[in-house]
Protein backbone atom coordinates (compact mmCIF):
# COMPACT_ATOMS: atom_id res chain seq x y z
CA UNK A 1 0.00 0.00 0.00
CA UNK A 2 2.89 2.34 0.78
CA UNK A 3 4.05 1.86 -2.85
CA UNK A 4 0.71 2.98 -4.21
CA UNK A 5 0.80 6.17 -2.13
CA UNK A 6 4.40 6.77 -3.07
CA UNK A 7 3.33 6.42 -6.72
CA UNK A 8 0.49 8.97 -6.32
CA UNK A 9 2.75 11.28 -4.32
CA UNK A 10 5.43 11.04 -7.04
CA UNK A 11 2.83 11.89 -9.70
CA UNK A 12 1.47 14.80 -7.65
CA UNK A 13 4.98 16.09 -7.06
CA UNK A 14 5.73 15.90 -10.81
CA UNK A 15 2.55 17.80 -11.73
CA UNK A 16 3.31 20.56 -9.23
CA UNK A 17 7.02 20.84 -10.11
CA UNK A 18 6.06 21.05 -13.82
CA UNK A 19 3.54 23.83 -13.04
CA UNK A 20 6.13 25.68 -10.97
CA UNK A 21 8.76 25.31 -13.73
CA UNK A 22 6.34 26.61 -16.39
CA UNK A 23 5.54 29.60 -14.15
CA UNK A 24 9.25 30.22 -13.54
CA UNK A 25 9.98 30.02 -17.27
CA UNK A 26 7.08 32.36 -18.11
CA UNK A 27 8.17 34.85 -15.45
CA UNK A 28 11.76 34.75 -16.74
CA UNK A 29 10.58 35.45 -20.32
CA UNK A 30 8.26 38.28 -19.21
CA UNK A 31 10.98 39.95 -17.11
CA UNK A 32 14.22 39.20 -18.94
CA UNK A 33 13.15 38.10 -22.44
CA UNK A 34 14.45 35.31 -24.64
CA UNK A 35 17.73 36.58 -26.08
CA UNK A 36 21.12 37.06 -24.40
CA UNK A 37 21.06 40.82 -25.05
CA UNK A 38 17.85 41.47 -23.06
CA UNK A 39 18.92 38.95 -20.39
CA UNK A 40 22.25 40.80 -20.05
CA UNK A 41 20.42 44.14 -19.76
CA UNK A 42 17.98 42.79 -17.18
CA UNK A 43 20.67 41.45 -14.85
CA UNK A 44 23.21 44.25 -15.35
CA UNK A 45 20.66 46.74 -13.94
CA UNK A 46 20.32 44.72 -10.74
CA UNK A 47 22.06 45.55 -7.48
CA UNK A 48 23.81 42.89 -5.39
CA UNK A 49 20.78 42.91 -3.08
CA UNK A 50 18.45 42.38 -6.05
CA UNK A 51 20.54 39.40 -7.14
CA UNK A 52 20.41 37.90 -3.65
CA UNK A 53 16.63 38.34 -3.57
CA UNK A 54 16.39 36.12 -6.66
CA UNK A 55 19.16 33.70 -5.68
CA UNK A 56 18.10 32.88 -2.12
CA UNK A 57 14.59 31.45 -2.74
CA UNK A 58 15.80 29.63 -5.86
CA UNK A 59 18.68 27.93 -4.08
CA UNK A 60 16.29 26.87 -1.32
CA UNK A 61 13.42 25.66 -3.51
CA UNK A 62 15.39 24.04 -6.33
CA UNK A 63 17.60 22.17 -3.84
CA UNK A 64 14.46 20.73 -2.24
CA UNK A 65 12.71 20.10 -5.59
CA UNK A 66 15.82 18.34 -6.94
CA UNK A 67 16.23 16.32 -3.76
CA UNK A 68 12.57 15.25 -4.01
CA UNK A 69 12.80 14.42 -7.70
CA UNK A 70 16.09 12.55 -7.41
CA UNK A 71 14.83 10.76 -4.30
CA UNK A 72 11.96 9.33 -6.37
CA UNK A 73 14.41 8.58 -9.20
CA UNK A 74 16.53 6.60 -6.74
CA UNK A 75 13.66 4.13 -6.28
CA UNK A 76 13.46 3.35 -9.99
CA UNK A 77 15.18 0.22 -11.20
CA UNK A 78 14.79 0.58 -14.99
CA UNK A 79 17.70 2.98 -15.44
CA UNK A 80 21.25 2.16 -14.38
CA UNK A 81 22.99 3.62 -11.33
CA UNK A 82 25.54 5.26 -13.66
CA UNK A 83 22.80 7.09 -15.54
CA UNK A 84 21.23 8.21 -12.26
CA UNK A 85 24.61 9.48 -11.05
CA UNK A 86 25.14 11.35 -14.32
CA UNK A 87 21.69 12.92 -14.10
CA UNK A 88 22.29 14.03 -10.49
CA UNK A 89 25.63 15.68 -11.38
CA UNK A 90 24.16 17.22 -14.53
CA UNK A 91 21.15 18.73 -12.75
CA UNK A 92 23.10 20.17 -9.83
CA UNK A 93 25.92 21.35 -12.14
CA UNK A 94 23.55 23.15 -14.52
CA UNK A 95 21.70 24.63 -11.57
CA UNK A 96 24.92 26.11 -10.14
CA UNK A 97 25.86 27.60 -13.56
CA UNK A 98 22.32 28.92 -14.12
CA UNK A 99 22.15 30.60 -10.72
CA UNK A 100 25.69 31.96 -10.59
CA UNK A 101 25.73 33.38 -14.16
CA UNK A 102 23.86 36.62 -13.16
CA UNK A 103 26.67 37.46 -10.72
CA UNK A 104 29.19 37.39 -13.59
CA UNK A 105 26.82 39.43 -15.79
CA UNK A 106 26.69 42.13 -13.08
CA UNK A 107 30.50 42.03 -12.94
CA UNK A 108 30.54 42.96 -16.64
CA UNK A 109 31.08 39.58 -18.31
CA UNK A 110 28.29 39.76 -20.92
CA UNK A 111 29.13 36.29 -22.27
CA UNK A 112 27.44 34.86 -19.18
CA UNK A 113 24.05 36.02 -20.52
CA UNK A 114 24.37 33.35 -23.24
CA UNK A 115 25.73 30.83 -20.70
CA UNK A 116 22.77 31.60 -18.42
CA UNK A 117 20.27 31.03 -21.25
CA UNK A 118 21.91 27.76 -22.35
CA UNK A 119 22.20 26.50 -18.75
CA UNK A 120 18.55 27.42 -18.05
CA UNK A 121 17.24 25.55 -21.12
CA UNK A 122 19.56 22.57 -20.46
CA UNK A 123 18.52 22.44 -16.80
CA UNK A 124 14.79 22.51 -17.64
CA UNK A 125 15.34 19.79 -20.31
CA UNK A 126 17.29 17.54 -17.93
CA UNK A 127 14.62 18.04 -15.26
CA UNK A 128 11.85 17.20 -17.74
CA UNK A 129 13.78 14.04 -18.72
CA UNK A 130 14.07 12.95 -15.06
CA UNK A 131 10.37 13.69 -14.48
CA UNK A 132 9.36 11.70 -17.59
CA UNK A 133 11.36 8.70 -16.34
CA UNK A 134 9.60 8.86 -12.94
CA UNK A 135 6.20 9.52 -14.55
CA UNK A 136 6.52 6.56 -16.95
CA UNK A 137 7.63 4.26 -14.14
CA UNK A 138 4.87 5.48 -11.82
CA UNK A 139 2.20 4.71 -14.42
CA UNK A 140 3.67 1.34 -15.51
CA UNK A 141 3.51 -0.64 -12.27
CA UNK A 142 4.37 -0.49 -8.60
CA UNK A 143 8.02 -1.16 -9.20
CA UNK A 144 9.07 1.87 -7.15
CA UNK A 145 10.71 0.00 -4.33
CA UNK A 146 12.22 0.86 -0.98
CA UNK B 1 6.82 20.63 12.43
CA UNK B 2 3.02 20.24 12.26
CA UNK B 3 2.55 23.26 14.56
CA UNK B 4 4.88 25.39 12.42
CA UNK B 5 3.17 24.26 9.21
CA UNK B 6 -0.20 25.13 10.76
CA UNK B 7 1.15 28.58 11.62
CA UNK B 8 2.51 28.99 8.08
CA UNK B 9 -0.86 28.05 6.56
CA UNK B 10 -2.82 30.48 8.74
CA UNK B 11 -0.33 33.32 8.17
CA UNK B 12 -0.27 32.67 4.43
CA UNK B 13 -4.07 32.80 4.34
CA UNK B 14 -4.06 36.11 6.24
CA UNK B 15 -1.28 37.54 4.02
CA UNK B 16 -3.25 36.62 0.90
CA UNK B 17 -6.36 38.15 2.48
CA UNK B 18 -4.45 41.43 2.94
CA UNK B 19 -2.96 41.33 -0.58
CA UNK B 20 -5.89 40.10 -2.68
CA UNK B 21 -8.83 40.24 -0.23
CA UNK B 22 -10.94 37.54 1.39
CA UNK B 23 -13.89 37.34 -1.02
CA UNK B 24 -13.99 36.41 -4.75
CA UNK B 25 -15.15 39.95 -5.61
CA UNK B 26 -12.11 41.44 -3.87
CA UNK B 27 -9.82 39.02 -5.76
CA UNK B 28 -11.48 39.96 -9.06
CA UNK B 29 -11.04 43.69 -8.32
CA UNK B 30 -7.37 43.25 -7.36
CA UNK B 31 -6.40 40.96 -10.24
CA UNK B 32 -8.55 42.20 -13.11
CA UNK B 33 -8.99 45.77 -11.87
CA UNK B 34 -12.19 47.78 -11.57
CA UNK B 35 -12.75 50.88 -13.68
CA UNK B 36 -15.63 52.10 -11.49
CA UNK B 37 -13.40 52.09 -8.41
CA UNK B 38 -10.28 53.24 -10.32
CA UNK B 39 -8.37 50.03 -9.50
CA UNK B 40 -5.65 49.12 -12.01
CA UNK B 41 -5.37 45.43 -13.01
CA UNK B 42 -2.36 43.51 -11.68
CA UNK B 43 0.64 43.48 -14.05
CA UNK B 44 1.41 40.11 -15.67
CA UNK B 45 4.89 40.06 -14.13
CA UNK B 46 3.46 40.79 -10.64
CA UNK B 47 0.80 38.11 -11.09
CA UNK B 48 3.36 35.50 -12.15
CA UNK B 49 5.78 36.52 -9.39
CA UNK B 50 3.07 36.28 -6.73
CA UNK B 51 1.97 32.84 -7.97
CA UNK B 52 5.55 31.57 -8.39
CA UNK B 53 6.58 32.53 -4.84
CA UNK B 54 3.29 31.33 -3.37
CA UNK B 55 3.44 27.91 -5.00
CA UNK B 56 6.97 27.45 -3.67
CA UNK B 57 5.74 27.38 -0.08
CA UNK B 58 2.47 25.61 -0.79
CA UNK B 59 4.13 22.70 -2.67
CA UNK B 60 6.54 22.19 0.23
CA UNK B 61 3.69 22.25 2.76
CA UNK B 62 1.68 19.81 0.62
CA UNK B 63 4.56 17.34 0.19
CA UNK B 64 5.51 17.45 3.89
CA UNK B 65 1.92 17.06 5.05
CA UNK B 66 1.11 14.19 2.69
CA UNK B 67 4.40 12.45 3.51
CA UNK B 68 3.21 12.46 7.15
CA UNK B 69 -0.36 11.49 6.25
CA UNK B 70 0.83 8.39 4.36
CA UNK B 71 2.34 7.06 7.56
CA UNK B 72 -0.79 7.49 9.69
CA UNK B 73 -3.35 4.80 10.48
CA UNK B 74 -6.11 6.53 8.46
CA UNK B 75 -8.07 4.57 5.82
CA UNK B 76 -6.59 4.14 2.34
CA UNK B 77 -9.52 5.88 0.62
CA UNK B 78 -9.19 8.90 2.91
CA UNK B 79 -5.49 9.26 2.17
CA UNK B 80 -5.96 9.02 -1.59
CA UNK B 81 -8.85 11.52 -1.49
CA UNK B 82 -6.72 14.01 0.46
CA UNK B 83 -3.77 13.56 -1.91
CA UNK B 84 -5.90 14.10 -5.01
CA UNK B 85 -7.92 16.97 -3.48
CA UNK B 86 -4.67 18.69 -2.47
CA UNK B 87 -3.23 18.49 -5.99
CA UNK B 88 -6.52 19.51 -7.65
CA UNK B 89 -7.04 22.56 -5.39
CA UNK B 90 -3.41 23.67 -5.87
CA UNK B 91 -3.80 23.31 -9.64
CA UNK B 92 -7.07 25.25 -9.52
CA UNK B 93 -5.26 28.03 -7.70
CA UNK B 94 -2.34 28.19 -10.15
CA UNK B 95 -4.10 27.48 -13.43
CA UNK B 96 -7.15 29.58 -12.46
CA UNK B 97 -4.95 32.61 -11.82
CA UNK B 98 -3.06 32.24 -15.12
CA UNK B 99 -6.18 31.57 -17.20
CA UNK B 100 -7.91 34.59 -15.64
CA UNK B 101 -5.93 36.59 -18.23
CA UNK B 102 -8.12 34.97 -20.92
CA UNK B 103 -11.30 33.81 -19.17
CA UNK B 104 -11.52 36.65 -16.64
CA UNK B 105 -13.72 36.30 -13.57
CA UNK B 106 -14.26 32.53 -13.85
CA UNK B 107 -10.51 31.92 -13.63
CA UNK B 108 -10.18 34.18 -10.57
CA UNK B 109 -13.11 32.45 -8.83
CA UNK B 110 -11.54 29.03 -9.49
CA UNK B 111 -8.25 30.35 -8.17
CA UNK B 112 -9.85 31.83 -5.04
CA UNK B 113 -11.72 28.57 -4.37
CA UNK B 114 -8.58 26.49 -4.95
CA UNK B 115 -6.48 28.66 -2.66
CA UNK B 116 -8.85 28.66 0.32
CA UNK B 117 -9.94 25.02 -0.11
CA UNK B 118 -6.30 23.97 -0.17
CA UNK B 119 -5.61 25.92 3.01
CA UNK B 120 -8.69 24.52 4.78
CA UNK B 121 -7.79 20.98 3.67
CA UNK B 122 -4.18 21.27 4.84
CA UNK B 123 -5.20 22.89 8.16
CA UNK B 124 -7.65 20.01 8.70
CA UNK B 125 -4.99 17.41 7.90
CA UNK B 126 -2.45 19.15 10.13
CA UNK B 127 -4.92 19.14 13.04
CA UNK B 128 -5.77 15.48 12.37
CA UNK B 129 -2.09 14.49 12.35
CA UNK B 130 -1.51 16.57 15.48
CA UNK B 131 -4.34 14.78 17.35
CA UNK B 132 -3.08 11.38 16.16
CA UNK B 133 0.40 12.24 17.41
CA UNK B 134 -0.94 13.30 20.82
CA UNK B 135 -3.03 10.13 21.11
CA UNK B 136 0.01 8.10 19.99
CA UNK B 137 -1.98 6.51 17.15
CA UNK B 138 0.48 7.48 14.45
Amino acid sequence: MQHQFLRILALSFIVLVVLQSILGGALFIVLAGWNPHTIGLYYSEKSFRGLLEILTPHVLFISIALMGTLHFLGFISTISEKKKEFLIHLLFGLFVIDQSAPIFIVLGLKLFATIKLVAFIAFESALVFALIVIFRESLRDFSLHH
Amino acid sequence: MVIFLLGALVLNGIAKGIDFGMTPVMWINTILGNEAEFIEPLLLSDLLLSLHTDLFGLILIFILMTALLIRTSRAKGFKITVLLLGVITLLFYGIGLITSLWIGRVGVIFSWGGFYLFHLLMIGIALDIFILLIRKKF
